[in-house]
């Protein structure tokens, strides 16, 4: 029993007590309404997996290859594998059922319907939407100048204040200036939280700070501040761990203390890099800015998402035209700056 | 008899992969010696040079720095050898986006202050001796151009100029000239001798080429598979001698 067999024997149980939860639910339930009995959900599961591994124990042994066995084969096991095609195997059986079983579950908690989808009344008024979309109401733009002006220093902003804090902790966050034990368990505590605020979305920290800040535009700028100092250690310090050693090893052996050898050795490598995404991640944060607003940040996102409770789409029309207009604006002029700085 | 500068005793590295890259390596340095260790790739050589600078961490052994024993020092102790003990590269391994002259000046860092260095506040003394030493290796005209901007050999003389500007008693060659071309080898091999012989500082270099120890050293070392397995004047280096060095079917390559 080896690592490759723990693990298609996990992989197996967990891709057969899925199917058979999928099955089980299917046949037994016919409202999707209801909501699932958890002790009973436990049970079906645990049952799948005890039948799972079951199943593959006595498929390997029986010299039949499950999926698991073919993703997680070691190399002698490779060498003598028999040329059974996908049909006739146990292996190929099993990943089209599994397919198959998940696409049809997939549709049917997706409400995917062709009928809605096909709709006369519906199509119609989706038409109208356009119709309506595509005569904006130019009288609003003053007021969408105004608001995605907001917007942009949001972005501006957040930027900004994010910067110098990256900039620190990326150094912080590079596996190769922490060496020793200490310092690499900074930088694994330093890893992981950054890897726990970048996962929360920007709108889940909008919505924090709305709580915290009340409502309006610097709630939006801390979301995307927060969101943008994690993003942006993350890239300063994989653009640090690529510098080449040699600038390093020059310094180090004029006799500097480990703080000169990071400002000589390794700033002048990664300066121009870390300006380059610095002014990305600008132009990122002025679309975020955006989706943020939604979730009370303030900037042109905010009356967007006004406008379109209300169903104005003249209105929001004229909005849309005028985020396309800046957001392809930023686009073309960081992409030029990032090209002259290389 | 004057007594060594360095005194090397049994030293044995062994890298974390288990490579055995130094075994029992002992000899000694007589101050103001061009010593030229010589050998393969794979030999020691580099191994050997940085292990005296604490670039690398010996596994055994001694190494008698004047009257100091420097084999484990403390990271402050490891940066005061490497003030005294300069070293260039074969890579050059200068700041490439910074000029010639900032580059000359990083040879002052472990004298000058954190905060000073950082806004690169350098005394006027070091600046001027900056140029003097420039100047030296002949490369002041170039001081305000980036480094990336120079030629191979020119870049290498700008690490002598930084090497020099750390006051050293000894200066560590790595491969000085194995990346460049057959004409700069000799420019930046003349202008290591001028070092040795004119300021009088213990030269210790790694080269690739008969020919140029022939021309440059005042003694040589071979090491093959981390030993020492010649110890002598280059004009003892026999036929018989180069092809125990460099094995049987080695061929003597002329730089000319």
């Amino acid at each position: 029993m080896n690592k490759h067999h723990i693990q298609r024997y996990v992989f197996d149980a967990f891709n057969f007590s899925i199917i058979f939860a999928i099955l089980f639910y299917g046949i037994f339930t016919h409202s999707s309404e209801s909501l699932p009995d958890l002790k009973k959900s436990l049970l079906v599961l645990s049952g799948g997996l005890v039948l799972g591994t079951f199943l593959s124990y006595w498929g390997n042994k029986k010299g039949r290859r499950t999926l698991g066995e073919t993703l997680f084969s070691s190399a002698e096991d490779t060498a003598v594998a028999t040329d059974h095609s996908l049909l006739r195997s146990l292996w190929g059986f099993q990943l089209i059922v599994s397919f198959l079983v998940l696409l049809v579950a997939a549709g049917r908690q997706t409400e995917f319907s062709l009928i809605e989808l096909l709709n006369k009344d519906g199509i119609a008024s989706a038409a109208n939407l356009f119709h309506e979309l595509a005569s904006p109401d130019w009288g609003l733009l003053p007021v969408a100048i105004v608001k995605v002006i907001e917007t942009i220093f949001i972005a501006f902003l957040a930027t900004v204040f994010a910067l110098p804090v990256a900039f620190i902790l990326s150094f912080f966050a590079a596996k190769n200036i922490m060496r020793g034990p200490t310092a690499f368990g900074v930088y694994g505590v330093l890893r992981t939280s950054l890897n726990v605020v970048r996962s929360v979305e920007p709108i889940i920290w909008a919505i924090i700070f709305a709580v915290w800040v009340g409502v309006g535009p610097f709630a939006g700028m801390l979301a995307l501040m927060i969101q943008s100092i994690a993003s942006l250690t993350k890239q300063y310090s994989e653009i640090i761990e690529g510098v080449s050693e040699g600038p390093i090893e020059g310094i180090v052996s004029t006799g500097a203390n480990p703080i000169q050898t990071v400002w000589f050795g390794v700033v002048p490598q990664v300066i121009l890099p870390f300006i380059s995404f610095t002014i990305y991640r600008w132009d990122i944060n002025v679309r975020m800015a955006t989706i943020i607003g939604f979730a009370g940040g303030g900037g042109i996102g905010t009356i967007l998402y006004q406008y379109s409770m209300r169903s104005q789409w003249n209105q929001v029309g004229c909005l849309i035209v005028v985020i396309a207009f800046v957001v392809w604006v930023l686009d073309i002029l960081s992409a030029y700056i990032r090209e002259a700085l290389k | 008899m004057s007594k060594p500068i360095l005194k090397v005793e049994k030293l044995t590295k062994r890298y974390p992969n288990g490579v055995l890259a130094l075994q029992n390596v002992s000899f000694s340095v007589m101050p103001g010696e061009f010593l030229v260790i010589i050998g393969l790739s794979g030999s020691g050589k580099s191994t050997l040079l940085k292990s005296l600078n604490h670039l690398v961490e010996p596994t055994s052994g001694q190494i008698l720095f004047g009257d100091k024993d420097i084999t484990r020092s403390s990271t402050k102790d490891a940066r005061e050898t490497r003030q005294q003990m300069a070293m260039i590269f074969q890579q050059f391994n200068l700041i490439p986006r910074h000029t010639v002259l900032q580059n000359a000046l990083t040879g002052r860092l472990g004298k000058t202050g954190t905060l000073k260095s950082i806004f690169g506040r350098f005394s006027k003394k070091d600046i001027s001796d900056a140029y003097s030493f420039l100047e030296l290796v002949g490369i002041r005209d170039k001081a305000n151009i980036r480094a990336d901007q120079l030629s191979g050999g020119q870049q290498q003389r700008v690490a002598i100029a930084r090497a020099l500007m750390q006051n050293p008693s000894v200066l560590l060659a790595d491969e000085p000239v194995a990346s460049l071309d057959p004409a700069t080898c000799h420019v930046v091999m003349d202008y290591l001798k001028k070092v040795n012989r004119e300021l009088g500082i213990t030269v210790i270099c790694n080269l690739h080429f008969l020919s140029l120890v022939r021309q440059y050293a005042d003694r040589v070392i071979a090491l093959k598979q981390g030993q020492i397995v010649f110890e002598g004047s280059p004009d003892q280096i026999s036929a018989e001698w180069f092809r125990r060095i460099y094995g049987e079917d080695a061929r003597e390559v002329e730089v000319e």
